[in-house]
């Protein structure tokens, strides 16, 4: 469902995502892990289109990103870290500008806007003008928004921020029923990694622009020198790679 | 170090790091902002210095038996220095609005161990800086032009700068005072309460405007007593602006005594104000601004009620995403305060060109000047037009900012935004424009060739202001910033603007000419008139389509180019 081929992408004299592979197959729920830097936000922003790779190229549900965006596009679904929104429309005229944006019919529009917005607990707001919301409430509008148009593809850029424990368990596990029931592909890039041991199926570690490793839960843990949860992985994965930097001449 | 004087350091760090950055910007940018700067400032001394020089012919030579010129003069000063004095304490009033209450940086500064005064005092420099950077660039060239005009001493330049810190103190520290004292009051009042305040306020500004330029024949007799008459009231005694007036003309003519004494009025009047604005800083600042933290923010709007939405069932038709697209930024327009109240002057400019059209109609029995008053009625519609698009057209593309990833992420091109904004602002426009430019052709008595050419280019220019507009809009995006007065007053505003104002003078200035060659009857025949007439509207229109399709195109390119 997600195919990237030799990606990458410079700024400058800086290569910030260096010959990225991936090949996720639909209903996976990805991970991707990395350190601040790491080029993760850029992978992300090159799968969404919103960043032109300086080669290689990105598939999504078969489309070419950049040749057939807007067929690519109408698969995907984006839940951004920082949920910058329109501020003087409210969440249902937000809701109703998206569905504009994605042609959806009124009666379907009329029959996912209000059970979306049930779900992420912002219904009673809906009204309500958007420069008003908390960060959390923007962070869950923007969810119910991405789901509007029943995407096949969602990807979410460290979504946990603003959340509180409650609507962070519920997010996850509506995800990974997704992922389940209707074979939604998730790519998910965060910095919590207890939660991404939790509902991965597969995870890619990516360090200054390489993917140092790529698998599932149990196959990454099995690279540690010892027994230990994701977190000591990560962290002796990455730290192996800052020494060998330092270290190298 | 006072907690004072450490914000004020970092401030002027931020100041030098920001001024350092010049030097990563773009050449052209930087470039075209310099010229242009140094274009409006001599253009300003020109403009003033023609001004002055015509004021003191008109009032007769130095050694002639009348000679009002230097009153005049003195009188023009006293003018132009309570105007200023005005326009910076409105200009404070907002700014120090935003700077005390609204900024960032107040919840920081407000944690830490700070009194009240202190921080009114760390903030109040930036007030200062920010409502008058404008008055030192527009200032100087007025002074350079009336120091060299009235051909006075050195001492008028020297008593000019040093007089511009106590001057723009004064006015800082009124509308510092009355913004603190409004935000203390304002919130408390009904909605309905406030509504009719500020109905009254923008009435009477409007009628006063109105009254003061209402037309005055320069050949009545009676215009040089009026002029006196209305200009004796800014030389009140108690105003700090005639201080200012007094002290600098008192410089000019070598005055020392005089001129120390107003300096010491109004170093010493800038000193107490200050004093009693840190003094009321502490007693109602934290109040108010506490009132206005704790107030409800929850502003509903519901679904299917209200005007805006009345409004948007009437696009039901427009098929999406062209519809969610232009209901979404007419939303955003009607809901963003700053907008209204240019919005405001703009209506109120055309009202008073509206009003004033009625001065006009005196002149147009001979062909001469009928053919001029229908040009300049044309070059003034679409010069409207242009502030219209300039200000509230070419930042809408700037405006989607840091949401254009919702744009970006959509299943549209972004030729289907760009249009869908040049469509927007040819419906809107239009509404304004031509019903202005039949309106002014019918109080004008227009003959009918003249009616029609008005509305046809009124009409056109529609399509070019805004194609000049979005392109260069989308040419020069500024997505970091929400302003848009600030996105305007970058590189792409100022291009914008100048081409516009070319646009309108090449499509003005050919018909002109066409229309002056038949007043003086200079065509062999009336045909030949219709034919000239007809090959101008034929350029004008190819005009206007070069002004849409390649700023548009070039707009296009570059954002289809950009990442976010």
């Amino acid at each position: 469902m997600i195919i990237t081929e030799n990606l990458n992408k410079h700024f400058g004299a800086k290569l910030a995502v260096d010959n990225l592979d991936l090949n996720i197959p639909a209903g996976t729920f990805f991970c991707f892990l990395g350190p601040n830097g790491a080029g993760k936000t850029t992978t992300i922003k090159m799968l969404t289109g919103l960043l032109h790779p300086s080669s290689g190229r990105a598939v999504l549900g078969g489309y070419d990103i950049q040749k057939q965006a807007v067929e690519a596009k109408r698969l995907l679904g984006y839940v951004p870290d920082h949920p910058f929104l329109y501020d003087k429309l409210t969440g249902n005229e937000f809701m109703r500008f998206v569905a504009g944006l994605y042609r959806m019919e009124p009666r379907d529009f009329d029959a996912r806007c209000t059970p979306l917005l049930e779900m992420f607990e912002i219904a009673h707001v809906a009204d309500q003008l958007i420069e008003d919301y908390s960060h959390g409430m923007r962070q869950k509008l923007s969810f119910a928004s991405c789901f509007l148009h029943d995407p096949k593809i969602v990807i979410v850029d460290e979504p946990w921020v603003g959340l509180d424990p409650k609507n962070i368990r519920f997010v996850k596990d509506f995800l990974r029923r997704k992922c389940r029931e209707e074979g939604l592909t998730v790519f998910m890039s965060t910095h919590t990694l207890s939660i991404a041991e939790e509902v991965a199926d597969q995870i890619g570690i990516i360090h200054n622009g390489r993917l140092l490793q790529l698998g599932s839960v149990s196959e990454i843990k099995a690279l540690s020198r010892r027994p230990g949860s994701l977190e000591d992985v990560f962290l002796e994965i990455t730290r192996d790679v800052v020494e060998t930097e330092v270290a190298a001449p | 170090m006072s907690q004072v004087f450490a914000v004020i350091l970092a401030k002027l760090r931020m100041a030098g790091h920001e001024i350092a950055s010049v030097r990563n910007q773009s050449r052209l940018k930087v470039g075209v902002i310099t010229v242009s700067a140094l274009a409006l400032w001599i253009g300003t001394y020109f403009f003033f210095r023609a001004g002055f020089d015509w004021v003191i012919n008109f009032g007769g030579r130095a050694s002639a038996e009348f000679n009002f010129g230097e009153l005049l003069m003195s009188r023009l000063l006293s003018i132009l220095s309570l105007s200023l004095f005005l326009l910076l304490i409105f200009s404070n009033v907002l700014v120090a609005f935003a700077t005390l209450y609204r900024s960032h940086e107040v919840v920081y500064l407000l944690q830490g161990p700070m009194r009240y005064d202190h921080f009114f005092y760390a903030r109040f420099f930036e007030c200062v800086a920010f409502s008058s950077w404008s008055l030192a660039f527009l200032g100087s060239p007025l002074f350079l032009a009336y120091g060299l005009s009235m051909k006075v001493s050195a001492l008028f330049y020297f008593a000019s700068v040093v007089f511009f810190l106590p001057a723009i103190i004064i006015p800082a520290c009124i509308g510092a005072a009355a913004s603190m004292g409004l935000v203390r009051v304002f919130p408390r009042l009904k909605p309905s309460v406030m509504a009719v305040i500020a109905a009254v306020a923008v009435g009477a500004f409007f009628f006063y405007i109105r009254n003061v330029l209402r037309g005055q024949r320069i050949s009545d007799d009676t215009v040089l007593p009026v002029f006196l008459a209305a200009t004796g009231r800014t030389q009140s005694f108690l105003l700090p602006s005639h201080w200012v007036a007094q002290g600098i003309l008192a410089a000019a003519r070598r005055e020392f005594g005089a001129c120390l004494y107003w300096f010491a009025m109004l170093v010493s009047t800038a000193l107490m104000a200050l004093l009693a604005c840190g003094w009321l800083a502490n007693r109602i600042f934290y109040p108010g601004w506490s009132y206005l933290a704790g107030q409800d923010r929850q502003r509903f709007r519901p679904m299917n009620r209200g005007v805006l939405n009345r409004l948007a069932a009437l696009l039901r038709r427009v098929p999406d995403p062209a519809r969610s697209l232009s209901v979404k930024d007419i939303k955003l327009f009607w809901r963003d305060p700053t907008q209204w109240s240019q919005f405001v002057i703009f209506f109120g400019v055309m009202a008073i060109y509206i009003a004033n059209l009625r001065n006009s109609t005196a002149l147009t029995e001979q062909p001469m000047w009928r053919s001029w008053i229908a040009s300049l009625n044309v070059g003034s519609v679409t010069l409207i037009l242009a502030t219209l698009t300039s200000r509230f057209v070419f930042p809408l593309v700037s405006l989607e900012g840091r949401r254009f990833w919702i744009l970006g992420l959509a299943p549209l091109t972004f030729r289907q935004v760009v249009w869908q904004k040049f469509w927007l602002s040819v419906c809107t426009t239009s509404l304004f424009t031509v019903g202005l430019g039949v309106l002014s052709g019918y109080m004008l008595q227009l003959e009918p060739v003249y009616f029609w050419l008005t509305v046809y280019t009124v009409a056109l220019a529609n399509f070019g202001l805004a194609g000049l507009a979005v392109g260069l809009g989308t040419l020069y995006p500024t997505f970091t910033e929400d302003n848009p007065a600030r996105i305007v007053s970058g590189l792409g505003g100022t291009l914008n603007l100048l081409l516009s104002v070319g646009y309108i003078s090449l499509m003005v200035g050919t018909q002109t000419l066409i229309l002056q060659w038949r007043a003086v009857e200079h065509f062999a025949g009336t045909q030949w008139f219709w034919y000239a007439l007809a090959a101008v509207l034929v350029f004008d229109t190819l005009v206007t389509v070069v002004s849409v399709i390649v700023p548009m195109r070039l707009g296009l390119k570059n954002l289809e180019n950009m990442e976010f």
